[in-house]
């Protein structure tokens, strides 16, 4: 094949990549061209062909760029977002929040977080997927906004009533690592504890033994390190009363209402567990035979 | 993950069309969308980017009728090709109950077709699929290039490259004119349901 036929022919095969829209193979095949022309300045018009040849060249440049910068994750519509749902939703026999929740995680992974947090923030009402979706929600801020907007959130929930402190604890668990990756720092404190929240139902402790008595060691005072062993008068569920007399003046003072008790003995009829409280309630007796003794809730936290 | 009712006696399975970018998944499903109107059971769902590449997927959603007396819907799905969208093919990939892999006849996009069949290979065992067990069939495509001076593949070196030990069905294809597509999707279709026919004993 003679030099012209091997130029028309590689241009002919350049632009049937191009059409396939194989661009790299399309740019190797006109640079072969341009190489071509270039080293043969005998050709008739060689560099009117040339220019030419840049051109097309520099279109296809055009292009890639435009398809290597297209943005990977657009917007859909509500029609297509809806189908993702639909076609990437797998559990047949789970209930409608947790079905709901999956539908929101395919969006997320489809890129379409501000319809995915929308109804990860739907969830949040729902006890059973709260802490699942408000750990979606900040992972879609991380992954598409920052991590200054899943700070931000996480603030307004702390200071919101949704949450239980165990719950608030679990997603503070999740966010820190997160933080980590990201290698900012910001400040946030410890979920506390208060009398009016740890009564709320979660799932800390579901179902614990019947507790007959507790050894609690205080952490200040003159018995401090010393266990004290205090007869349980009463148990509902996780939340167990003792009596404390009031000559225990020292006991009645050290364990106020949100006071945590990091090491406590339960001691149920067939074991002892070691395990964790916090003062949810302290109530004077002011009448019967234990008039003046205080009467004291511990919300067992951890057995 | 087929999907049987039993209640209605029907059945729902998935095929996945994969192979490397611009060798044409789209085409294939688009001439199954504008051919076979009889089994189309919805609209097309293209979800594409610059320069006509799918970016997500495309879906199309066909019945094929009654099979020993239970109603069979397939839900056809295409990959994106480009190398960089390996999560969303993975994503697309669960639940797959049978692929056809469509390999570019082009010689320059030799190496392309291995590297996209790896990748179904190891997508495939992310979910715990292995490819030399699922229902596969391998479509050689765009043999009509060939016709306009273009530089392809002959079948033997593309039998050699890609089906040396799988040894599944091939066929090869011209998308664009409907060559060889109508035949890809009913032995990939046989097989799938074959394969479900072992697991689901349905047709029992």
């Amino acid at each position: 094949m003679g030099l012209k036929e091997t130029i028309k022919a590689t241009l002919k095969e350049a632009e049937l990549y191009k059409s396939q829209g194989l661009l790299n193979e399309a740019r190797q095949k006109y640079n072969k061209v341009a190489q071509l022309i270039e080293n043969n300045a005998q050709i008739p018009n060689s560099k009117s062909l040339l220019d030419s040849v840049k051109k097309k060249m520099k279109a296809l440049d055009d292009s890639h760029l435009r398809v290597v910068s297209a943005p990977t994750t657009p917007v859909m519509s509500e029609k297509a977002q809806n189908l993702i749902k639909e076609l990437f939703t797998f559990s047949k026999d789970s209930d409608k929040a947790s079905l709901a929740l999956e539908g929101a995680i395919s969006l997320a992974k489809f890129g379409q977080y501000h319809r995915a947090i929308e109804e990860f923030k739907k969830l949040l009402s729902d006890e059973n997927v709260r802490i699942a979706a408000a750990k979606n929600i900040i992972k879609c801020y991380y992954e598409f906004v920052s991590i200054d907007k899943a700070v931000d959130e996480y603030r307004a929930w702390k200071s919101s009533s949704l949450f239980s402190p165990v719950q608030l604890e679990k997603v503070l668990g999740f966010l820190a690592g997160l933080i980590e990756k990201s290698g900012k720092s910001f400040d946030l404190d410890k979920v506390e504890e208060s009398a009016e929240t740890v009564l709320m139902p979660d799932e800390a402790v579901e179902e614990i033994l019947d507790i007959s008595s507790v050894g609690i060691s205080l952490e200040k005072g003159v018995k401090s390190g010393s266990e004290i062993e205090l007869d349980v008068s009463f148990q509902a569920g996780n939340v167990i009363s003792v009596i404390i007399s009031s000559k225990e003046k020292e006991l009645i003072d050290n364990l106020k209402i949100g006071v945590k008790l990091n090491n406590v003995n339960f001691y149920s009829p067939i074991a002892i567990f070691r395990g964790s409280g916090i003062i949810s309630a302290s109530t004077k007796i002011d009448s019967g035979p234990k008039k003046g003794d205080y009467c004291l809730d511990i919300k067992v936290t951890n057995i | 993950m087929a999907i049987f009712n039993l209640q209605k006696r029907e059945i729902e399975c998935k095929i996945v069309y994969y192979g490397p970018g611009r060798c044409g998944k789209t085409t294939n499903l688009d001439y199954i969308y504008n051919k076979f109107k009889k089994q189309v059971q919805g609209e097309m769902v293209s979800i594409n980017t610059e320069g006509d590449r799918t970016l997500f997927f495309d879906f199309l959603p066909i019945g094929i009728g009654k099979i020993k007396g239970c109603e069979v819907k397939v839900q056809l799905f295409t990959v994106p090709g480009q190398v960089q969208y390996s999560s969303t093919r993975k994503l697309v990939l669960k639940g797959v109950d049978g692929v056809v892999f469509v390999a570019d006849s082009l010689e320059v996009r030799r190496e392309k077709n291995l590297l996209s069949l790896k990748d179904l290979q190891q997508n495939l065992k992310e979910y715990g699929l292995s490819i030399s067990k699922i229902p596969l069939v391998l479509q050689y495509n765009k043999r009509d290039l060939a016709d306009e001076g273009l530089p392809i593949m002959s079948i033997e070196q593309m039998e050699k490259d890609l089906n040396r030990q799988l040894k599944v069905p091939s066929f090869p294809g011209a998308a664009i004119k409907g060559d060889g597509v109508g035949k890809t999707l009913q032995e990939c279709l046989k097989l799938t349901l074959i394969n479900l026919q072992k697991e689901l004993k349905w047709a029992d």
